[in-house]
């Protein structure tokens, strides 16, 4: 492997992982602030991506669809903390678990009711088209690039908002005691919706980007969330930090073993996972 | 042995009946075979409602042991030649035990939702092992021809090409499965599962390895799931992943509390209603998850403490 072929696959590793990070950072962040384990976020993911498709298709404008896509799943999650989340608080991790099983078996049936089964493939927007030479055979394309840069961004946005804001601050509070918090007068309850929401989001969006990358599948969310669950893992529960490294190591690992040892590639995050575990059973950045 | 007086008139009600039914059905082959497919997967569900209710060891990764279970078989038996049925249960049972050993001892370092996710990953890894390799027909999986003969002492007991006889294998698995469990509820390691769910640093004060203990229950359920599995590739003669895939965890995690957790016999109650139910639905509509789904999310707001528990407090009422 040359340098100019490292170097391209480093930065598929590092898109992959970026990408990762944006779904995991949610799962994470719910899981911090709130104490839920949704396995449903992967569902979040999928309904991203077909929300992204049937908007391109019916405003014929990908940017547009991404907006309205990332309004409704804002909704969805105002929605689904309401009315069932809420009802776990106090419940312990089994409910929780069964819970979003059950969320997960509702949405996959209503993807392949409202868009049937059929994988569908969403179109590169034209203004981000094309592809940057890297020699005479290799370029990488500006789509991909573009999605590293979004995630980044939201990346510095997560951390900025969680580090330097009053909300932030109310998190990172929230995280540490929620009894003390609402003593203090913080209507907790509308900080979970919000986080939960955020968390929501941030899954949609990732999926919502991936895909023109992707083909739009059903299963496609529960793929992502093992994923994930390997990053957050890795990473440490409730750990952003934790997360943006997990999912780094995982998109570089799984991008490379992918060509160097095609065999077991599918299987090389879950050795990185064990041999992380058996170091750290908490993962890197545990609390 | 059975003191709880909703469990004595479950077990009364279902065995008796059970050892009716191919009667009843007039050896129909199609609901046979199904009903058969419901024993073996109350035997799965009773070892996971074991590890999750009485042990409070939360896996969603059992679903590892159940596809093992039926790969052992298909990786150590000649293709077209009948092995004997007791000496490969054996063998499933000793290799199963000690993957689970190794299994256990990574996963076991962890807790609650650590141990919820570490076990999902690993059955998904195994799950992406199999679908990956062409020596085990990847996706497709791979076909059992030949059915093993369970003579024994000269004596051949069933024949598992007939569909009633395998469903009497099975219905006795089940209930020695059950025995099995009860027996050890009611030794001392058994108290002392039970301690150790109540309370882990007591029963460590009290001088006992908590960690080992959770090792052995962990060994002896996986053991059994393994079994489980092996019944089912023998009973549809193939293997596939789907058998590994975190679905089937998730179903059984879902069964076992739709029957009372921690209760035993509300696995087997847990596994009729729901393949009962998902047997309903599908004939109704393709959609049959949309139901299911909104089903589960109702039993967990609602109906916390299982179908067993429901029938206790009845007959707690009429008392």
């Amino acid at each position: 492997m040359d340098i100019t072929l490292f170097l391209f696959q480093l930065m598929n590793g590092v898109q992959y992982g970026l990408l990762l990070f944006l779904i995991a950072s949610g799962l994470t962040l719910v899981f911090g602030v709130m104490g839920i384990l949704n396995l449903a976020h992967g569902s979040m993911y999928m309904v991203g991506a077909y929300l992204a498709w049937y908007f391109t298709n019916t405003t014929g404008s990908f940017g547009m669809a991404a907006v309205i896509s990332v309004i409704i799943a804002l909704l969805l999650g105002i929605l689904i903390e309401r009315t069932l989340i809420i009802r776990l608080y106090r419940r312990n991790h089994l409910d929780q678990v069964l819970l979003t099983i059950g969320l997960i078996f509702v949405f996959n049936a209503l993807q392949s009711l409202l868009w049937g089964n059929d994988p569908l493939g969403v179109a590169v927007p034209a203004w981000l088209d094309g592809a940057i030479p890297l020699t005479d055979m290799i370029e990488y394309p500006v789509y991909r690039l573009f999605v590293s840069g979004l995630c980044i961004l939201i990346a510095i946005g997560m951390y900025l908002t969680i580090n330097r804001t009053r909300l932030g601050m109310l998190i990172r509070a929230g995280e540490s005691n929620r009894d003390m918090v609402e003593c203090l007068g913080v209507d907790i309850n509308r900080l979970y919706t919000l986080v939960f929401a955020a968390g929501v989001a941030l899954a949609a969006i990732a999926g919502i980007v991936s895909a023109p990358m992707v083909s739009v599948v059903p299963g496609m969310g529960e793929h992502v969330l093992i994923s994930c669950f390997v990053v957050v893992v890795i990473g440490g529960m409730g750990s952003i930090k934790g997360a943006f490294v997990g999912a780094l190591m995982v998109g570089i690992v799984d991008t490379f073993s992918s060509i160097m040892l095609p065999q077991v590639s599918s299987m090389m995050i879950y050795i990185l996972m064990a041999v992380v575990l058996l170091i750290r059973p908490k993962g890197l950045f545990a609390n | 042995m059975f003191t709880n007086r909703a469990e004595k008139l479950f077990i009364w009600v279902f065995f008796p009946l059970a050892l009716l039914m191919p009667l009843l059905l007039d050896q129909n082959t199609y609901y046979v075979n199904k009903l058969a497919t419901i024993l073996i997967l109350s035997i799965f569900v009773m070892s996971l409602d074991y590890l999750v209710g009485r042990c409070g060891l939360v896996t969603l990764g059992h679903a590892l042991f159940y596809g093992l279970g039926g790969y052992l078989f298909v990786m150590l038996a000649p293709e077209y030649e009948a092995v004997n049925f007791w000496i490969y249960t054996f063998y499933v049972l000793a290799i199963a035990s000690v993957v689970a050993l190794i299994v256990g001892f990574i996963v076991l370092r962890t807790s609650g939702i650590y141990m919820i996710m570490i076990t999902l990953a690993l059955a998904q890894m195994c799950f992406y092992f199999f679908s990956d390799s062409t020596e085990f027909g990847g996706n497709d999986g791979v076909f059992i021809y030949v059915k093993p003969e369970t003579h024994v002492f000269g004596l051949n007991l069933f024949d598992l090409d007939n569909p009633t006889h395998f469903y009497y294998l099975c219905l006795l698995s089940l209930f020695n499965c059950l025995l099995f469990f009860k027996l050890i509820m009611r030794s001392k390691f058994g108290r002392i599962v039970d301690a150790v769910q109540e309370n882990p640093e007591r029963t460590t004060a009290l001088g006992y390895n908590v960690f080992h203990f959770r090792l052995a229950s962990y060994v002896i359920a996986s053991a059994l799931g393994a079994y489980a599995g092996y019944l089912f590739a023998l009973q549809y003669g193939f293997v596939n992943p789907s058998m590994l895939s975190w679905q089937t965890s998730g179903t059984a995690l879902v069964m076992s509390i739709l029957g009372g957790l921690g209760t035993l016999y509300g696995a087997i109650l847990g596994t009729l209603v729901y393949e009962g139910l998902h047997y309903g639905f599908e004939h109704l509509t393709e959609n049959w998850l949309l139901p299911m789904g909104v089903l589960i999310i109702l039993m967990v707001l609602a109906f916390r403490h299982g179908l067993a528990g429901y029938l206790e407090s009845l007959l707690e009422k009429r008392k």
